[in-house]
């Protein structure tokens, strides 16, 4: 069952990728950043493969290591392989989201048929689906996000650390996600929100962590040697923290720091990198009985105040929460989130047009629309919270209400 | 303060509908609004001295004597297009024609446009003006002294050597076909159903434009056709300094379309008791009410109101000068001026037009609304429709369960009944909707296929819809026997279909009017105006008769699908769809339609 609807799915989305939308989406900046966008992915190929150090300039901002893969291995046609190749990735990646279901609820219920909702929840859901048409190296993101639990669900401690090695690799904020993924790797994947118990492996995680900080510095010593020089570093991980690049995206930080003193600069990034920061913690001690839960929602707090994000960063929150069924029942707001979402997706590429092609409004409308995308966001993350804490109290008695003081 | 708000709910729900449309009938008043200004200082209208004489309006009559001649003889395109270039061609300024033939499914529109450019003598012609006329006016008579005006200015112009920007001037075929062929083919827009020679002499970036339509002999007034493709507006700059210009400079007065203030007077005090008519304030109310509904039939359908709408696309900012024919004082004395004095202040431009508004509803001639002034009519009444579909859902979560008759017994007046929570199955009223929009696009596929197109008995199309009220009573039958019955005792049966599709239909109704607002207001609003209440009033009904009579009524929305898209041969939107692709056809047909349907279906259902 679960095989025929990927497959069903992965035919519908390859015959959208050979539709002429793709050209018309590649350019998009809702769907691609600087950092994962295609264009610049083929730029810095090309430059590499012409002996020109792409890091010279200020183009090129993806990682040595996918600079290595396609200007080698991987062949970069937009007509197409490319189309195909991340079409497979998004396979991969519904392939895992549905494995990570099976783990979690091994003990309890048998999976069903709700494999297939997921695998359709992850691989048609429009936030996931046009930036993979647009060809976003944030469908790589999202497959190594998905493969890097999956083995530490199933235990794999050095697979899943390798995996988020390389995940941060591409994408330098998932280095905040070690924390609960090293939780899960000790605790397991099963569902215990309704039965919450205490984490008992602080002191086993500690040095555990050292073999991730291991895998980083070997990666990073491979892009060294691949890029011939440690220019990189300032580029890639350099861009998350020091915002070189202004162009509109779906995210909070760009219109702050168009309108910007230099002076206030190096304070509000320093900001603005503690503000996310100080979400691992608390979310990991408080959902330590459930760190795959955990996970999830530090994904989607990162998903809103990333520097450069993109629809894949909540589309990934959003389908993650078909693997968490046993909240819906205490979700306190779900149409409210989801008219957000409705009114969001609707009006940030529309003030977009008007902004960028029609010429008739300004930045303000877009930015407006990524505040709404923001707060969309936003309630879904406080809802799942919500739910998830929730849950442990069970159903309300009779004449009892539960509030949050 | 929850259960405050859920028990006032209702009120404010009619409180703000009461509100959103007394504020959209209070759009013209004259309280509303204010005077209009120049924002781009760089404009300066009015302040230059011009030149243009009775030599010139001599040349202007000349050329117009030579038009009549063609007119007179039925001249065709050919014949046209090759005495305008040969006026180009004498003057010393380059010329070329270019050739263009629309073909959409019923019918061919073909001819020769002729445009000429003027090069800026002194500097590099990195921007260009569009001076245009087209052969026909927006009266449909011909534009014979409109493009006299062009040429005489073609005349004019060429001696100044102050010009810093391109002037081209064109002469297009038709009314607004041969510009949307010349505009495409000068930007590099393909279109597939046209056929156009490319531009031979190309010039800058066109800035601003300017189209001329004078159909009658004299004018009294100069009005201001403004609206574009899709509802888009041009930078009220360009008004606003002919504006000024023509009232100062030109001494001839303006007005908003054809809307002269005399005529509408005449008509209030015909209709009115003269205890209203004489009142300054219903005048005002009535001539600005004249404007705004005006505008609203345009930009609704998303019309141009001229030929200047076909440049909005491409970022120009154009307007359409009309001289209302009268018997009245002005010529092309006037208009001359006029004309030669904008093109002054449109040459002053360093960059594009940005900074007043293009987001703007022009009440009078010299008053207009901002849009904080009228956005929030529309936006409130989809904020009420939204709190209905709210309410709706939050009401399908929860079922009175009845005491059982055993323990009725107890207690002297019986416990109040409890409420349980109920499952909502979301998936069931999704698949609707998407059934709907699905026939939506069937609707829209078949309207614009050329087989329908080209059958001209339209009205064999009525039973279309005792045809379809069978099928959605089947329907309703068939979705209202897969409710799973109640079982009584743990479980209450799941929330009602007809419930939850209200919800989603009333809240992506919503959804649509808030985000068409900011795109085209009028359609925003008429929306407002058709779907508000119809669409939170649908219940489902009991009996076959009565669902009959309930969704025969919500066929009555589909009233204006049928006026726009079905009633003409050719139904002038499904011709603006295909040839100056304007989005009112499949918007109606693939969004309207299937809220409608959804309604409908509601009211199919049993409760």
């Amino acid at each position: 069952m679960e095989t025929k609807v990927l497959a069903g799915a992965l035919a519908i989305r390859l015959l959208a990728a050979c539709s002429p939308l793709q050209d018309v989406l590649q350019d998009d900046q809702q769907l691609a950043s600087p950092l994962t966008s295609y264009a610049r992915l083929r730029e810095g190929v090309y430059l590499f493969k012409h002996g020109i150090d792409p890091y010279s300039g200020g183009v090129f901002r993806q990682s040595p290591i996918l600079l290595s893969l396609f200007s080698t291995i991987l062949p970069l046609s937009p007509a197409l392989l490319s189309p195909l190749l991340w079409t497979l990735c998004d396979g991969i990646g519904a392939w895992s989201l549905s494995r990570i279901w099976r783990l979690r609820c091994k003990s309890s219920v048998t999976y069903g048929s709700r494999e297939g909702l997921i695998v359709i929840s992850y691989l048609l859901n429009p936030y996931l689906f046009l930036p993979s048409l647009a060809l976003s190296t944030s469908t790589f993101d999202n497959t190594l996000f998905l493969l890097a639990l999956h083995s530490a669900c199933l235990g794999n401690l050095e697979i899943s650390l390798l995996l988020l090695a390389l995940l941060t690799h591409l994408s330098p904020t998932s280095v905040l996600l070690l924390p609960p993924i090293l939780f899960l790797n000790l605790a397991g994947p099963s569902s215990r929100l309704s039965k919450p118990i205490q984490f008992v492996g602080y002191r086993r995680a500690v040095p555990l962590a050292l073999h991730y900080v291991t895998y980083l510095s070997s990666l990073a010593l491979i892009s060294t040697l691949v890029s011939g020089g440690w220019g990189w570093i300032g580029r890639t991980w350099g861009a998350v923290l020091t915002l070189p690049e202004l162009t509109p995206n779906p995210g909070l930080w760009w219109y702050f720091f168009t309108e910007m003193f230099d002076y206030f600069r190096p304070f509000f990034l320093m900001a603005f990198s503690m503000h996310l920061i100080i979400y691992v913690a608390p979310i990991s001690i408080k959902f330590q009985h459930d760190p795959l839960f955990a996970t999830f929602l530090l994904q989607g707090i990162f998903a809103i105040f990333k520097s450069y994000p993109t629809l894949s960063d909540p589309g990934l929150f959003l389908s993650m929460l078909s693997i968490f069924p046993e909240i819906y029942p205490y979700l306190k707001t779900p149409i409210v989130t989801t008219l957000l979402h409705l009114h969001a997706s609707l009006l940030l590429p529309l003030f977009h047009r008007l902004w960028l092609s029609q010429g008739t409004g300004n930045a303000n409308f877009f930015y407006a629309s990524t505040l709404v995308f923001g707060l969309a966001n936003g309630f879904a993350v406080l809802d799942a919270m919500w739910a998830g804490l929730r849950i442990a109290f069970g159903a309300a008695k009779e004449g009892w209400e539960i509030v949050q003081t | 303060m929850e259960r405050g708000i859920y028990r006032a709910l209702p009120v404010i729900r009619v409180f703000l509908f009461i509100l959103g449309y007394s504020w959209m009938l209070m759009l013209p008043s004259p309280q509303l609004g204010r005077g209009i200004y120049i924002d781009e200082n760089a404009l300066q209208p009015g302040q230059v001295n011009t030149y243009w004489s009775w030599d010139d309006v001599h040349s202007a009559d000349v050329y117009l004597g030579h038009l009549e001649q063609l007119r007179d003889q039925n001249a065709s395109s050919v014949e046209k297009s090759s005495f305008v270039r040969s006026v180009f061609s004498e003057l010393g300024i380059p010329a070329a024609t270019q050739g263009y033939s629309f073909k959409t499914g019923t019918m061919t529109l073909d001819g020769i446009n002729t445009y000429g450019v003027l090069s800026a003598p002194r500097t590099s012609g990195t921007e260009a003006i569009v001076i245009a006329a087209s052969w026909i006016s927006l009266t449909a008579g011909p534009n014979l002294r409109g493009i006299a005006t062009v040429l005489s200015l073609a005349a004019y112009l060429k001696r100044y050597s102050l010009w810093a920007k391109d002037i081209i001037f064109i002469v297009g075929d038709g009314y607004m076909d041969g510009m949307q062929a010349w505009l495409g083919a000068y930007h590099g827009l393909d279109q597939s159903n046209l056929d156009a020679e490319p531009i031979k002499l190309h010039s800058g970036v066109i800035w601003t434009a300017l189209a001329i339509d004078y159909p009658g002999h004299s004018f009294s007034h100069l009005g201001i056709f403004y609206e574009g493709l899709n509802g888009r507006l041009p930078n009220q700059d360009l008004m606003n300094s002919f504006h000024i210009i023509s009232t100062h400079t030109g001494g001839v007065p303006v007005v908003v379309y054809d809307h002269v203030e005399e005529q509408m007077d005449s008509i209030i005090s015909r209709w009115l008791p003269q205890l209203f008519s004489r009142q300054a304030y219903i005048k005002e109310y009535a001539r600005r009410a004249r404007n705004v509904i005006r505008h609203v039939r345009y930009q609704a359908l998303g019309r141009a109101s001229g030929v200047h709408g076909l440049f909005h696309r491409f970022r120009v900012d154009a307007i359409t000068v009309f001289a209302v024919p009268a018997t009245g004082p002005h010529g092309f004395h006037a208009l001359g001026r006029v004309i030669e004095s904008t093109l002054r202040t449109m040459n002053n431009l360093l960059e594009r037009l940005h900074a007043s508004f293009f987001f703007y509803v022009l009440t009078g001639p010299g008053t207009f609304l901002k849009i904080g002034q009228y956005l929030p009519s529309a936006v409130i009444v989809s904020v009420a429709m939204m709190f209905g579909g709210l309410r709706v859902w939050v009401d399908a979560g929860w079922v009175k369960q009845q005491w059982s008759s055993e323990k009725v017994n107890h207690g002297p007046a019986g416990k109040a009944p409890k409420w349980k929570t109920r499952r909502r199955n979301v998936i069931i009223p999704l698949v609707v909707m998407l059934a709907t929009h699905v026939v939506g696009g069937i609707t829209f596929f078949v309207v614009t296929n050329s087989w329908f197109l080209t059958r001209t008995d339209k009205t064999t199309y009525l039973p279309i819809i005792p045809l379809s009220l069978i099928v959605f009573s089947i329907l309703s039958a068939l979705l209202t026997s897969d409710q799973p019955t109640n079982s009584q005792h743990d479980e209450p049966s799941p929330a009602p279909l007809s419930s939850l599709l209200k919800a989603f239909n009333l809240c992506l109704a919503s959804t649509v009017i808030s985000i068409t607002s900011v795109l085209n207001f009028s359609l925003a609003a008429s929306l407002a105006i058709l779907l508000g209440i119809p669409l939170s009033v649908s219940s489902p009904t009991i009996g076959l008769t009565s669902k009959m009579a309930k969704a025969m009524s919500y066929f009555m929305l589909l009233l204006p699908i049928w006026w726009t898209l079905l009633a003409t041969p050719m139904s002038q939107s499904i011709w603006d769809w295909q040839v100056w692709g304007v989005w009112f056809a499949p918007f109606v047909c693939i969004v309207y339609l299937p809220l409608v349907l959804q309604a409908t279906v509601v009211c199919m259902l049993d409760p």
